[in-house]
This record gives structure tokens, sequence and C-alpha cells, in this order.
């Protein structure tokens, strides 16, 4: 009886350890959907998964080709424990078209295209004032809507 | 012996089911948005070596994101064309692939066509092109990205179609998401180019061979100019890989042809900020110049590389 318990035991272990690799791959996926993308509102998120793992004042560059007469949704979104994300859209010269800086470092903003143009939006995660001591990382995830 | 067997197994168990227990809840998806995000957050002292940091601070992240077959499907659909069933990959073709890149070619086609019937309200062929992607998905591996309950709510909703767009939507994402994070990113860029083609193919194809017809539409793929120099930017980071050295080929051929295409901006990229309404006007003014070989070259090949991945 005692050494049936402890086989009992030892097959639970096992099928625990069994399940190990089954979440070790996900990362940023359920933030993006989670989170991220409920930001997008009323807007049809266009399924592309675009995040990763960013740590303070890392930057990354997205290029998009944004279509005229479409109006897209952007968001940049980050954990919350990470430091306010500095977003800026730019052209091929670039030119700075948007700068969330002017406004509060805000992570939606909407933009319309009189003609199509392949423009940059380049991210930046800001350092921590006050956390000098360390590096947080987490998920970035920039997403874009499109509008019905 | 065995009771020490026992025990070691007991302390390894409970090491890796620690492990265990906080990867689940990085990856675990809840509603809770706060508990989300303190769950994928990880800490590391600072290195005091300045030239380190600045090395890290210099590193670059580079995304290139491709018009999706959604937001494809949504374009053709705005440009004023109709739909025609008879231009889509046959869903009895779907037993045909065998290898990862025929598969993930086609899980890019299969959603671009999917995305085309459920925008067109096509209710029946919309159900049978997810079951294609499901089926596509499966042989790719691609766990949980679109499983009975997809295609339950799918049917359930046909008649919602901010519902309809949302289902594809995730799919997509999911399936994408997916192979990037398990390691497998060349893959997902293979289901991008085959989306991508499959885009282009239709859309090219619903100009019936004219310039005339739908202006809109021959706006739509001379752009796709821009979006085909993403494309061959994306698959340079993965071009070790046998399979997209392929595909670089076959894009390379088609580059050729758009070089022949002109696109100029005639005026200085501005934009108008309207900081109540949050949205941000991009103006320029540009001129775009195809001629009749050129369109009938760009068609003849896009066809020709469609017929291939179809195959």
């Amino acid at each position: 009886m005692k050494n049936r318990k402890k086989n009992l035991y030892l097959v639970i272990w096992i099928c625990l350890i069994c399940l190990l690799p089954v979440n070790s791959g996900a990362q940023c996926v359920s933030f993006a959907k989670n989170v991220a993308k409920i930001k997008l509102g009323e807007f049809v998120h266009d399924g592309n998964y675009n995040a990763t793992i960013l740590g303070t004042g890392e930057t990354a560059e997205l290029y998009k080709t944004f279509f005229a007469g479409e109006t897209y949704r952007v968001t940049v979104s980050k954990i919350e424990t990470l430091p306010n994300i500095h977003f800026r859209l730019m052209d091929n010269d670039n030119n700075i078209l948007f700068d969330n800086k002017k406004h509060d470092y805000v992570d939606v903003w909407d933009f319309t295209v009189e003609s199509t143009q392949m423009l940059v939006l380049k991210i930046k995660v800001l350092e921590d004032p006050n956390n000098q001591q360390s590096i947080t990382k987490g998920c970035v995830a920039v997403l874009f809507g499109i509008k019905k | 012996m065995r009771k020490k067997l026992l025990q070691g197994i007991k302390i390894f168990s409970i090491i890796f089911l620690g492990q265990w227990i906080l990867s689940s809840c990085q990856s675990c998806s809840n509603t809770n948005s706060s508990g989300e995000q303190d769950d994928v957050v990880e800490s590391a002292e600072k290195k005091v070596d300045p030239k380190l940091m600045e090395d890290f601070n210099k590193s670059k992240l580079i995304f290139y994101s491709l018009p999706s077959p959604l937001e494809t499907a949504m374009l053709i659909k705005r440009s004023g064309a109709r739909f025609n069933e008879e231009i889509l990959n046959p869903i009895s073709n779907v037993t045909n692939y065998n290898t990862n890149l025929k598969m993930a070619l086609n899980l890019g086609i299969y959603s671009a066509d999917l995305s085309y019937t459920g925008l067109f309200d096509q209710t029946q062929s919309t159900i049978q092109y997810m079951g294609c992607a499901k089926k596509m998905a499966e042989g790719l591996s691609i766990i949980d990205a679109i499983d009975e309950t997809t295609i339950s709510k799918l049917q359930d909703n046909m008649n919602n179609k901010d519902i309809v767009m949302e289902i594809i939507s995730e799919t997509f994402m999911s399936s994408n998401a997916y192979l990037k994070e398990n390691d497998r990113p060349a893959i997902s860029v293979m289901v991008l180019v085959g989306g991508w083609v499959e885009g282009l193919y239709l859309a090219s194809e619903l100009t019936n061979g004219s310039m005339e017809n739908n202006k809109r539409l021959l706006d739509k793929i001379i752009y796709q100019k821009l979006s085909l120099i993403t494309m061959l930017n994306l698959m340079e980071s993965y071009s070790e890989n046998e399979d997209i050295q392929y595909l670089q080929g076959k894009m390379n051929e088609l580059k050729s042809i758009f070089e022949q295409v002109k696109i100029v901006n005639t005026s200085k990229v501005e934009s108008e900020t309207d900081t109540e309404n949050k949205v941000t006007t991009i103006k320029a003014e540009s001129e775009t110049y195809i001629s009749k070989e050129v369109f009938e070259a760009l068609i003849k090949k896009v066809a020709e590389i469609r017929t291939e991945f179809i195959s």
C-alpha cells in the first residue's frame, strides 16, 4: 500500500515535469493579445504580431507602408513597470511627422495618409530616473489597427 | 536505494515545478491586465562598465511590417473590386502540401483567401478556407492558433462581419506569434510571403488584365513596390535558410519588374496633428507611372510565382 502510494506520487511529479516545455516558449503573446490589442478599440487589428522584450534605453524601428485613404491606429504598448516609451513617426528623409513626447508619451494615436507612404516608427524605452541601479526589461508590442 | 532515488527525483521536481509555475505565469492569458504586465517583467543588475551600457543602448531591433492578408483584403474591397471565387486557391489543393515551405506559403495563401471570402460575406467559403488554414497550421505544428472552437465561433458569427474580421485577425496573429516565439521566425516569414503574394495575385487578377478597369485597385498594386522592399529586407535576416533563399530569388524576379514602376513624391511629406481627436494626417503629393508592357509583365510574373507556390 505504501509502495503504491509512493509510485503514484512519483508519476504525478513526472507528469508535472513533462508539462514544463508547454509554456516555456511564449513570451509576449498574451501581453500583445490581452493588453496591447485592446487599445486598438473599434479599429480592426491587421493581424501582424510585432512584440519583443526591450529594456530601458533600448530602441527599435518598424517599417510599414501606410496606404492612401486609410486611417491606422497605432499602439506602442509596454508593461506597466517599464518607463514611458518615446515614439516618433518619420518619413524616408528622417523628417519627424509625429512625436509622442509632445503629447505626454501617449501610447495610442491615429494616422491618416493622403498618399501612400513607407514610414518608419522609431521607438525608445526611456531611462527610469527612479531606478538607476537596475535595468528593467519587459514586453513591448507595436500593433496596427485599420479603421472599419 | 529506491528511497534515495525517490528523494532525488522529488528535489529535482520541486526545482523544475517552481520554474514551471514561473514560466506558466509569463505566458498565461488572463483578463487581469496588470497581472499580465507584472508577469513578463524581469530585472537585471546594471553593469558598472559604461562601455557595455553604451553598447546596450545602441542595440537596435528592426521590425518589417508587411500588409497582412486582412489589410490587403480590405484594400481590395475598398477599391471597389468584386468577389471572384475562381481566382482562389482551390480547397481541394489542401492535401497537396507536405513540406514546411509549401505548408507555410499556403498558410499565408489560404489566410489571404479566407480574409477575401470573409470580407465579401461568402459564408460557406469562409468556413472552408478557415479549415484549410487550420490544416496548414496543424501541418506546421502550430498549436492552438486555429482549433475547432475557432471554426465553431466563426460558424456562429458568420452574420457579424466585425466578429468574422476579429477571428481572422486573431488566427493570423496567433500563428505568426507562435512561430516567432518558438524560434521558427523563418517559417513565419514564409507565411507572410505567401499571404502577400496571394494578395497581390488577387488584386492583379481582379483588374481583368486592364489598367483602365479600376484605377484605385491599380494604385494599390503599384504601391506594393514599397512592400516588396520591406519584404526583401525582412528576408535578408534569414538568408542562410535555403527556403528563404528560394523565395528571395522569386521576389527578386518580381523586383526587377517593379523597378520599372515609378513612384515619385512630388512634394515634401508634411503632417498636421489634431490633438483633440488624437489624429495626425500625413500629407504628400505623389505620382506613379506604369507602362502597359510593365503592367502585363507584372501580372504574368505574379501569376507564375503564385502558381508555383500553390502547385
